[in-house]
């Protein structure tokens, strides 16, 4: 403790740039990933494709890709961000294509039938649908991506994750454990952003109970073990 | 006027869901399309607002063909009510109501004052302006579905099957209502249903299709009721249709016995006398402001003392009665065939006897009727 407090802003600079790296991928994934998932869902022939892709970023080891960009990108903060974004994307696209599908059709037919336009429709009527399932999804990669910065360490851009090889290699578990306690701390944290988040987007679900919500969010996980 | 000009419709792999359609819909009226499910009805119904569009012919909208109208703007001057409702579920009910007009690019606050007077319109508590749909009940957001597809005062409204997922009193409520705001907004309604009561009961007009797209009849209620055209409607039509077409004659045209019809005050003496001069074996008794109190047998009255009241005398309950001004032949008839003494009472709006009917009566006016309604046969189809 005493450690963590004399050097507090040792510790301050590297959350603040583990935050960055960690955050920007999911920025810049759902970014893309909106659009991806509306594209697949009304052209139903780019889904399959799509979702093979998807599935090869997930699968693909980050050290590996990070190695490969270092010679396009060099030792930047790209390196990192660039596959990050990419292992978000494998989370966020389904997770977006799942919330426009779960759409109930009579909703959509009447929406078409009211008179809205196709963008006006995806704009007004499905994306707000679809928020508590992307949101499912956004949490699984936020809280996946700030434990996954840490990585990045290997070739020196990691944010806290700098505190692990240096507690290694000093043989000095204290700041191992401090930046440890630190990720989970930020995870949390991000988690619960987004949960207040999606009640602040979401007002007709909050009456509705925990049900449906509940529902939205196992749906939406697939390996959310932080609430 | 909406017009179908030969209009076919099929898909790929040769299924044909409608097949060459003539139609005519006047402006102001409810046309019901009725048939069973896979009968093309919902199609046709659909083709209306393009949601989907025909393979061959043309539709015309006051004389427009309609595949000329981009199909958005075209839709904001349809309005449309589905089976499942298709509100939506992050939207209030007064922003659900006032969706047209907002797509129409009305200003918020008038859009918004537009739904709560569609609100009032429809029968919803303004309460329920700030709900969420899943607040209310099937029947609740029934009608609200309703307030949305009149939200802009479309001279179209189309209905797709409207009350089909509401339990049977809800259901028979919203006809009601139905009827009732299509007696104050004239507007040309077309409504897809399966269920043919619900054909006959809202129906200014009704179409019977066969099962594969064409259409077997179009004809008032009443006169489909009372001539179907083939085997086919009749047997969709279902087997009590001669008592069911009685609903479209009014009680007013029944001649009402009034001679066996006595105050409690009036002896047993003038109460045999009335019977016998009526030829009937019962006479009513009233009491104070003519409102029905029972029957008295003319047996029972020979065997007492002709001076005691008929208030003396036991009396048979007079059972359910019509009320004459409102009710049509076939409710008079129920309540003959309900009553024990084969007689009922007719009663004013206050519940006061106007005069009492038998089957003989009922007979004769509806062979009245019957020849008024074939007399007035030849009308332009």
């Amino acid at each position: 403790m005493s450690w963590a407090w004399a050097n507090r802003a040792l510790l301050a600079q590297y959350t603040g740039s583990h935050l960055y790296l960690a955050l920007m991928p999911i920025l810049f994934g759902i970014i893309v990933a909106v659009p991806v998932g509306v594209l697949c869902v009304r052209f139903r022939w780019t889904w399959p494709p799509i979702l093979s892709l998807t599935s090869i970023f997930y699968a693909m080891p980050s050290l590996a890709l990070y190695l490969v960009l270092i010679d396009y990108t060099g030792l930047t903060d790209w390196t990192v961000i660039i596959p990050l974004t990419l292992f978000s994307l494998s989370v966020l696209i389904p997770n977006v294509v799942d919330g426009l599908r779960s759409v109930p059709q009579p909703v959509r037919q009447a929406a078409t039938a009211m008179g809205f336009g196709t963008l006006r429709q995806i704009v007004q009527v499905e994306l707000p649908l679809a928020v508590p399932i992307i949101i499912a999804g956004l949490r699984v990669a936020t809280v996946s991506s700030i434990s996954l910065v840490s990585v990045g360490q290997l070739i020196g851009i990691g944010g806290l994750g700098y505190f692990f090889t240096d507690g290694v290699q000093r043989d000095f578990p204290t700041e191992i454990y401090a930046a440890l306690i630190l990720i989970v701390i930020l995870a949390f944290l991000a988690d619960g952003l987004l949960v207040l988040m999606r009640r602040w987007l979401t007002p007709w679900e909050r009456a509705r109970g925990t049900r449906r919500a509940l529902s939205a969010t196992l749906r939406g996980s697939r390996a959310e073990g932080a609430t | 006027m909406i017009t179908f000009e030969s209009v076919t419709k099929h898909y790929p792999g040769g299924t044909v869901a409608v097949d060459a359609l003539d139609l005519e819909i006047p402006d102001g009226q409810t046309m019901v399309l009725v048939g069973p499910s896979g009968c093309g009805k919902t199609t046709t119904l659909r083709m209306i607002n393009r949601l989907i569009e025909p393979s061959e012919g043309r539709i015309l909208l006051d004389g427009r063909d309609i595949s000329q109208t981009e199909a958005s703007e075209l839709r904001r001057g349809i309005g449309y009510v589905i089976q499942q409702t298709g509100l939506f579920p992050h939207r209030t009910i007064v922003d659900n109501i006032a969706t047209v007009p907002l797509l129409k690019g009305w200003p918020k606050a008038k859009a918004r004052d537009r739904a709560r007077e569609l609100m009032d319109l429809v029968g919803l508590d303004p309460a329920m302006a700030r709900r969420y749909p899943y607040q209310l009940s099937g029947g609740q957001q029934q009608r609200v579905g309703v307030a949305r597809a009149l939200a802009a005062d479309p001279p179209v409204l189309l209905m797709d099957e409207p009350f089909s997922a509401v339990d049977p009193i809800v259901r028979a409520t919203l006809q009601d209502e139905l009827i009732r705001l299509q007696a104050e907004l004239h507007k040309t309604v077309v409504l897809v249903t399966h269920d043919v009561e619900e054909a006959i009961k809202v129906g200014d007009q009704v179409a019977v299709f066969y099962p594969h797209g064409k259409i077997a009849q179009i004809d008032t209620p009443q006169h489909l009721l009372g001539a179907p055209a083939d085997d086919y409607v009749e047997n969709f039509l279902g087997f009590d249709r001669g008592i069911r077409r009685l609903a479209f004659f009014p009680a007013a045209g029944l001649d009402l016995q009034t001679g066996i019809v006595l105050s409690d005050g009036s002896t047993v003496e003038q109460g045999r006398r009335a019977a016998k001069q009526a030829g009937e074996s019962w006479v009513l008794a009233t009491e104070a402001g003519r409102l029905p109190r029972g029957w008295a047998a003319l047996a029972d009255l020979e065997s007492r003392d002709g001076h005691e009241t008929l208030a003396q005398v036991p009396l048979a309950p007079y059972g359910h009665t019509f009320r004459v001004g409102q009710d049509s032949l076939r409710a008079a008839l129920d309540a003959t065939v309900l009553s024990r003494t084969g007689l009922a009472v007719g009663v004013d709006d206050q519940g006061r006897v106007v005069g009492v009917t038998s089957y003989e009566r009922l007979r004769a006016a509806i062979q009245a009727a019957e020849e008024a309604a074939d007399g007035q046969g030849a009308r332009p189809s």
